[in-house]
């Protein structure tokens, strides 16, 4: 009887335990599709990329030639359109095809549903889409529709998050920002910004998202390279989201109050830090500098006011880019299979002028 | 007739594992403040504490009506929703002042406890069930308020919820200790209190012996959801934004975990209101200690999972004494 007892208490707390690991599973998810909602404003004319890296031609797809403007040209998306990156990514998509002026349009949203993407991406097959431009909410998962697409021959472009599958074969190319470069770029201006003395804390995304990984690889080799004289005192994670970044800085600033500069793996976190510089007393954007990734129109007005130094933009405005890439490549031109999105920067310079177009 | 289900008390064994089944969280506060009076720098700093408590204040708050549900043997898990729901409806009414937008956040709350104890006491559906759909519902219901959008507030009645503090005491920190006061003179003092604790102590026994069960049980989901409500209403403040997509999410687990560390078992029949104020607090502190110590974010989580071990592995003692 005790025995059994103590067995089911056991049991009791390993399903405890299991249940709370279930659930940040389940966080750490929500995270990474946020993630990926970081994005901003390059001026939007960026239009063929130059060439580099390994190619994709409509001979290597085995594709037909067709005529943009007289194709019906479906776009699927993956996210609920809940943050700025989203909706100014559909927008841009949107527009864009209104100004080729296609033959028609259609557009779907997966309201972050893996399975309703690909019925979506079925659905826009049916409907005689000849060319798919697909956000994938998920770097696997998307192989049924893919193959529905392949069936037929439709090309593919895929934008902002890479499929885990084979580039001018599962599709024609991917389309994204450099996180990496991304994390570089907060970096220089960090450096160029204080001046090359700093002691930073860095607000890291979700645990276990490509995002996050890239921005702080980015960020601390780049300052391992060209800042000497800063040192990174604390890395913590702040999950993407405004009140992490908040409480988390709020902590780091007692225990640490000679720090001079805050790193924010998005907007959102770095809104966050500032909050808790207010809090703490000091003036955010000169006794403590803060730098993130994003470009939302909060972060970039920040700029303008001096409570705020620096943003690197990860661009959703994918619309020019993605038909430039279709034009060329069904009219039987080779495409890149990896192209970079151009990303813009924000600071004490430039930020009066492009506020507007921040997204 | 009550009294007798009332007070489990616990015959106190001399040994060790009796003593920290009593204390064992006032315990480990004790040695997790030692140990940052060594190795933390300015840990000891009345700043630090102002943060401290400041940041445990919608913890704390939400576990304080948990601490009631869990006491009916229930569990509500729809805490985090409520707090966004609540949040989304601030920028609707902030244009009317800080006490109508307080008001209208609480009743918001209190109509979703509602929903929440009719299913509970009214129909039968298991706590768990039903707050689950509510959870899932009510965070769907506020991104639809909030029509999907963060907005920034900045009603300076609002903000000084988060912000302002009286003789040095935050505000925030007033009226979550205001509410822990509140809560446990309803607990210790009240018939309801008692009443409550009768109910989960044994449901039946309760019914049996005539007390209004099922509207006891709906008025403890209506002031759970009316907690978490307040929290949720503080929580913007402190941002000084309405984020109804992330605003409370998880915080349900937090609450859960302070109560039962606090000394209250999921079992029902008792509720220790100022072992689920330790109990918060040890959670805030040991967050604290790891951010202050850079530890990443994945221990963090892992600490907080051995600490609800341990309390369920402690409370198997005392449950079978019961």
């Amino acid at each position: 009887m005790k025995t059994y007892r103590k067995g089911r208490a056991l049991l009791s707390a390993a399903a405890c335990v299991a249940a709370v690991g279930l659930v940040l599973t389940g966080c750490t998810n929500t995270g990474t599709t946020s993630s990926a909602s970081t994005g901003s404003a390059t001026d939007a004319a960026q239009t063929a990329a130059a060439v580099s890296g390994p190619t994709c031609s409509l001979a290597d797809y085995k594709g037909d030639k067709i005529d943009l403007t007289q194709a019906i040209v479906g776009f699927s998306q993956s996210e609920k359109e809940d943050n700025p990156f989203r909706i100014a990514e559909t927008q841009s998509i949107t527009d864009e095809a209104a100004k080729i002026g296609v033959k028609k349009f259609i557009k779907t949203n997966a309201q972050s549903t893996l399975s309703k993407q690909i019925s979506d991406i079925n659905d826009l097959i049916s409907q005689g889409a000849q060319v798919l431009i697909v956000a994938p909410l998920n770097s696997d998962g998307l192989e049924p529709a893919l193959k529905a697409a392949r069936d037929k021959n439709i090309p593919v472009i895929t934008i902002d998050r890479k499929l885990n599958a084979t580039a001018c074969s599962d599709y024609v190319s991917f389309l994204g920002s450099n996180f990496v470069q991304q994390g570089q770029r907060a970096a220089d201006q960090l450096i160029a910004g204080t001046k090359g003395t700093a002691k930073v804390a860095v607000l890291l995304g979700s645990s276990g998202n490509g995002v996050t990984t890239d921005r702080t690889s980015g960020f601390v080799d780049e300052i391992k390279a060209k800042g000497p004289g800063i040192t990174i005192v604390a890395q913590q994670t702040g999950d993407f989201a405004r009140d992490k970044g908040q409480s988390v800085t709020e902590q780091l600033l007692q225990s640490n109050p000679d720090i001079t500069a805050i790193y924010a793996e998005n907007d959102e976190m770095g809104l966050g830090a500032q909050a808790a510089i207010i809090a703490a007393g000091k003036t955010p954007g000169k006794d403590i500098q803060i730098y993130s990734i994003d470009g939302t129109k909060n972060a970039v007005s920040q700029i303008v006011t001096g409570a705020y130094n620096g943003v690197i933009e990860s661009n959703p405005r994918f619309g020019p880019l993605a038909f430039a890439t279709l034009k060329s490549f069904l009219a039987g031109d080779a495409v890149g299979q990896d192209i970079v999105i151009q990303d813009s920067q924000y600071d004490s310079s430039n930020a009066a002028a492009k506020v507007d177009s921040a997204f | 007739m009550t009294q007798a289900t009332v007070s489990v008390s616990v015959p106190t064994r001399g040994s060790v594992l009796g003593l920290f089944q009593k204390y064992g969280v006032y315990i480990a506060i004790v040695l997790l403040l030692a140990y940052n009076l060594f190795f933390t720098p300015n840990f000891f700093a009345v700043d630090n504490f102002r943060t401290q408590f400041v940041q445990v204040v919608p913890v704390l708050i939400v576990a304080l009506g948990m601490a009631l549900v869990i006491g009916t043997e229930g569990i509500d898990l729809s805490v985090g929703a409520v707090m966004a729901l609540a949040a989304a409806v601030i920028p609707l009414y902030v244009g009317y002042g800080l006490v109508p937008t307080l008001l209208i956040a609480i009743l918001v709350g209190a109509v979703i406890g509602a929903v929440n104890g009719s299913m509970v006491a009214f129909i039968g559906v298991q706590p768990i069930v039903a707050t689950l759909s509510v959870m899932v519902a009510g965070r769907g219901l506020a991104l639809l308020v909030a029509n999907e959008q963060l907005k920034s507030v900045t009603d300076p009645g609002v903000l000084s919820l988060g912000r302002d503090s009286v003789l040095g005491v935050p505000i925030s920190v007033i009226i979550a200790a205001v509410l822990v006061g509140g809560v446990a003179i309803l607990v210790n003092r009240t018939t309801f209190g008692k009443q409550l604790i009768a109910i989960g102590g044994s449901r039946r026994a309760a019914e049996l012996s005539g007390l209004p069960v099922k509207r006891i049980l709906l008025l403890v989901y209506v002031l759970c959801a009316a907690l978490a409500a307040v929290a949720g209403v503080i929580g913007t403040a402190r941002l000084g934004a309405s984020v109804p997509s992330t605003l409370g999410n998880l915080i349900e687990l937090s609450a859960i975990t302070a109560v039962v560390v606090g000394g209250t078992p999921l079992s029902g029949g008792q509720v220790k209101v100022l072992g689920t104020l330790a109990g918060a607090l040890l959670l805030q502190f040991i967050s604290a200690t790891l951010i202050k110590h850079n530890v990443p974010d994945a221990y963090s989580q892992i600490a907080q999972a051995i600490i609800i071990l341990l309390a369920v592995y402690i409370q198997r003692g005392k449950a079978r004494v019961k």
